[in-house]
């Protein structure tokens, strides 16, 4: 007989803690104690004798000291406490250091009592971001700023053709954004057509080649058949043929048997097995973007002549992802909340810390980063703010390391939406 | 050997020439233009080409190919650190952007080979693993933690590192711990870095080297581009020795892609009417775009013209040793035609039209073409 209690939960462990009252005390966990390492910091530079700066091992002991007074009970959080001083302190030695021949030691004291200054306001801004009761939305940082990513890169609306104009609207400026929400590095994880038949996949590398491929075959080569649902109405088609004819040794078998739902994604139909054409709906988008242009041909039937831009379908494939941002798959959703936090994150860094400030570094070490933005993550799912499905963040710690060393990999647009963001932010403040 | 040579290229010469014929018949029995005059200008810059190419002995073929593809990307030297220089000082922003888009399409589809399961990123990650230690190596097992399939064993892992530190040029340093603090037993790693030459050239601009503190990291100038000058420089000095740099795979990719380059400086730039909706567009930009012919494109068009100038290219930057591991087979046709598509933010599409972004190296290939055009004419 055992003796072993029998446990009384029935679901997955870790799928239990979805509340908002759950995630976020979990969120401003690492981030309260960080803050007052920074503050006891500034607090012992402010006090110390700028000619005692000059001596590291002074620095050292100190460090030691503080160490001594951790009395933090959590194994977990008493190691990331440790670890994070010593960051601080280390940075702090090295800058000494550096400069000490070339500044004199007052400025240097001065430098780092400005730069701890910056970091635990900008700890307070990520403490501040909203409020366990969510009160007074309209006005908290992450509504604000996620409503603002939101509108740029995956906007909301009430049909699929007003999303996709919202879409194009801030194509111009942030098209590679747009694009790279929708290109997770993960995406070997997954499957062109999953069993559930509403998922939406991430765009993979080979997938966005084929769309290319496909903008090009309707730019330069196109057939014209009857309009199923408009008589007298010819519709630009391409062979599916044309477009899998460069794939040798079986390389696009996957994309070419799952044809049907990547047409889908972006707008296009199977026509009798063999061509793409664009569905009805996405006819009448085109048209009103200039992407279709119609010419009356001698019989009297108008045709309708495709001029498509590189943007054409793959904004397309957003908008129905926005639409449709229920039936996003594990990978996509992980990758967009994941770039959302990260945009928010580093929006707030740009605004608050300087250029030069030595704990940059620190702010987007991996080890910080996997402390705040998961939690991140979960709290912009929630249905205020991009309302996507949560449960499907991934918790596994080698699963975040994977997407998370993707962070540095930036792509220049994503920096220019971060200074966008960053703006955003002061105009806010001031507006306040 | 000089009389061989020289055969082989007129022959190359002449084989463009029946190219170009071939394409100006495939156009004159269709149009795909939607802008009046498109065809009619490409047909008469295909003409154009037909008469002035041969001349001299193929000089804008010399002059576009020894000159700036091969200066700027395969300098013609045996010294890694001195092609690396060079390629490194050829970069601009504009150059960057075209480079990487050509090139990381090949690499990335030749890392591909290697490290499984990752076509897009391979590059970046590297990018990534050398910015986060400030040493400036990067550790065996940190690159298995990246690139490393838990299923599959790790010897697979082991072979595919060794053949992406040598298609960039990499050199590896061992390091022997008598005692691991895991296990306490011996243990050997090995780190990769830069070759030393190297890093002095990056140390100008890509890498800060703190000797105060012995820290070596990288600034934020340090990207991929360092990476695929790296292959290139590796590709220039190793042109000779085809194992060190891929073999056909290598050599047929590389003069497809410089083929599409100089195919593309050819293009004639067309003048739009102003009621064109194209010029209202929000991505088009006047300053530094073009609109071109989009006929080329046409299957029909291109593979007459593609072939050719791809050993054209082969045998200019490789000589008869690359020129014969151009295989023309069926296969190869096909990836030519997925090659034409390859750019798609040099060579975009708005609203239907062809935009060329006016790049260095378009407009210097442009401007050798028109020069030589412009003094044949005068005489």
């Amino acid at each position: 007989m055992s003796y072993k209690k029998k446990s009384t939960r029935t679901i997955k462990p870790g799928r239990k803690r979805e509340k908002w009252t759950d995630i976020f005390p979990r969120y401003l966990t690492f981030i309260t104690h960080m803050r007052p390492i920074l503050r006891e910091t500034r607090r012992i530079i402010i006090d110390l004798d700028p000619d005692l700066l000059l001596d590291t091992e002074i620095l050292d002991k100190i460090r030691q000291e503080e160490e001594k007074r951790n009395i933090r009970k959590v194994r977990a959080l008493s190691e990331f406490s440790a670890m994070y001083r010593s960051n601080v302190y280390e940075i702090i030695k090295d800058f000494i250091i550096k400069y000490r021949e070339k500044i004199p030691i007052i400025d240097i004291k001065d430098y780092i009592i400005e730069f701890l200054h910056e970091s635990v306001d900008t700890l307070n801004v990520l403490r501040h971001i909203t409020n366990p009761d969510e009160l007074n939305l309209e006005n908290t940082y992450l509504y604000q700023l996620v409503k603002y990513i939101e509108q740029k890169i995956f906007p909301r609306g009430a049909n699929l053709k007003i999303i996709y104009e919202k879409l194009l609207e801030n194509s111009p400026n942030f098209y590679e954004c747009q694009r790279h929400i929708l290109q997770s590095h993960t995406y070997y994880r997954e499957k062109l057509e999953s069993p559930d038949f509403f998922e939406i996949p991430v765009m993979s590398p080979k997938v966005y080649q084929i769309i290319n491929n496909m903008t090009s075959l309707y730019n330069l080569d196109p057939n014209f058949g009857e309009f199923p649902e408009k008589e007298n109405y010819e519709i630009p088609m391409i062979l599916k043929n044309d477009v899998f004819l460069p794939y040798i040794e079986s390389i696009a078998n996957a994309e070419e048997e799952a044809i049907e739902k990547v047409a889908e994604r972006i707008g296009l139909r199977l026509i009798d097995g063999i061509f793409l054409a664009p569905q009805e709906d996405f006819v009448e988008i085109l048209l009103d973007n200039n992407y279709l242009r119609e010419i009356k041909q001698s019989d009297g039937t108008m045709r309708l002549l495709p001029q498509f831009s590189n943007e054409t379908l793959i904004i397309y494939y957003l908008a129905f992802a926005s639409q449709r941002r229920g039936f996003l798959s594990k990978e996509l959703v992980n990758w967009i909340s994941m770039n959302f936090a990260f945009l928010i994150y580093m929006g707030i860094l740009k605004w608050k810390l300087s250029d030069e400030n030595i704990f940059y570094a620190i702010f987007k070490d991996l080890q910080t980063n996997e402390k705040i933005l998961p939690y991140l993550m979960k709290l912009i799912c929630f249905p205020n703010y991009i309302g996507i499905d949560k449960m499907k963040i991934r918790d596994s710690i080698q699963y975040r390391k994977e997407i998370f060393n993707f962070i540095g990999s930036q792509i220049d647009n994503l920096k220019e939406f971060i200074d966008d963001i960053a703006t955003f932010c002061t105009k806010f403040e001031n507006n306040e | 050997m000089a009389e061989l040579q020289d055969t082989t290229w007129k022959m190359l010469l002449n084989d463009f020439e029946n190219g170009l014929e071939k394409a100006i018949e495939e156009l004159q029995k269709r149009d795909v233009e939607n802008i009046p005059g498109a065809k009619e200008a490409l047909i008469q810059r295909l003409n154009n080409m037909r008469l002035h190419f041969p001349q001299n002995n193929g000089d804008i073929f010399l002059k576009s190919i020894n000159e700036k593809i091969q200066n700027a990307f395969f300098p013609n030297t045996k010294n890694f650190s001195e092609a690396f220089e060079k390629i490194l000082k050829s970069r601009t922003h504009e150059q960057d952007f075209i480079i990487n888009e050509l090139l990381n399409g090949f690499v990335t589809s030749k890392a591909k080979a290697i490290a499984s399961g990752t076509q897009g990123p391979i590059i970046d990650r590297m990018v990534e693993a050398f910015s986060k230690r400030n040493d400036f190596h990067i550790v065996d097992h940190q690159f298995f933690a990246m690139f490393g399939d838990p299923n599959k064993p790790r010897h697979y892992i082991k072979k595919q590192l060794e053949e992406l530190v040598s298609m960039f040029g990499l050199i590896s340093k061992e390091l022997l711990i008598e005692k691991d603090i895991r296990r306490s037993e011996e243990k050997l790693y090995t780190f990769y870095t830069f070759p030393d030459d190297i890093i002095k050239i990056l140390e100008e601009k890509y890498l800060i080297i703190d000797d105060d503190l012995g820290y070596a990291y990288v600034s934020e100038e340090f990207d991929r581009n360092v990476f695929i000058c790296m292959f290139l420089a590796n590709v220039a000095i190793h042109r000779d020795d085809l194992d060190k740099i891929g073999d056909s795979f290598t050599i047929n990719g590389i003069s497809a892609i410089f083929a599409l380059i100089l195919l593309l400086s050819f293009m004639p730039k067309l003048s739009i009417d102003e009621t064109n909706p194209l010029l209202n567009d929000p991505t088009f930009n006047t300053e530094n775009m073009s609109v071109i012919p989009k006929s080329w494109m046409i299957k029909q068009v291109l593979e007459p013209l593609f072939e050719p100038l791809i050993k054209i290219t082969a045998y200019r930057v490789g000589g008869g040793l690359w020129l014969s591991k151009i295989v023309d087979s069926e296969i190869n046709k096909k990836i030519h035609n997925q090659i034409r598509f390859l750019l798609k933010d040099v060579n975009k599409w708005i609203l239907g039209n062809l935009c060329r972004v006016e790049i260095p190296i378009f407009v210097e290939i442009s401007n050798i073409f028109t020069e030589i055009l412009v003094g044949y004419e005068e005489e």
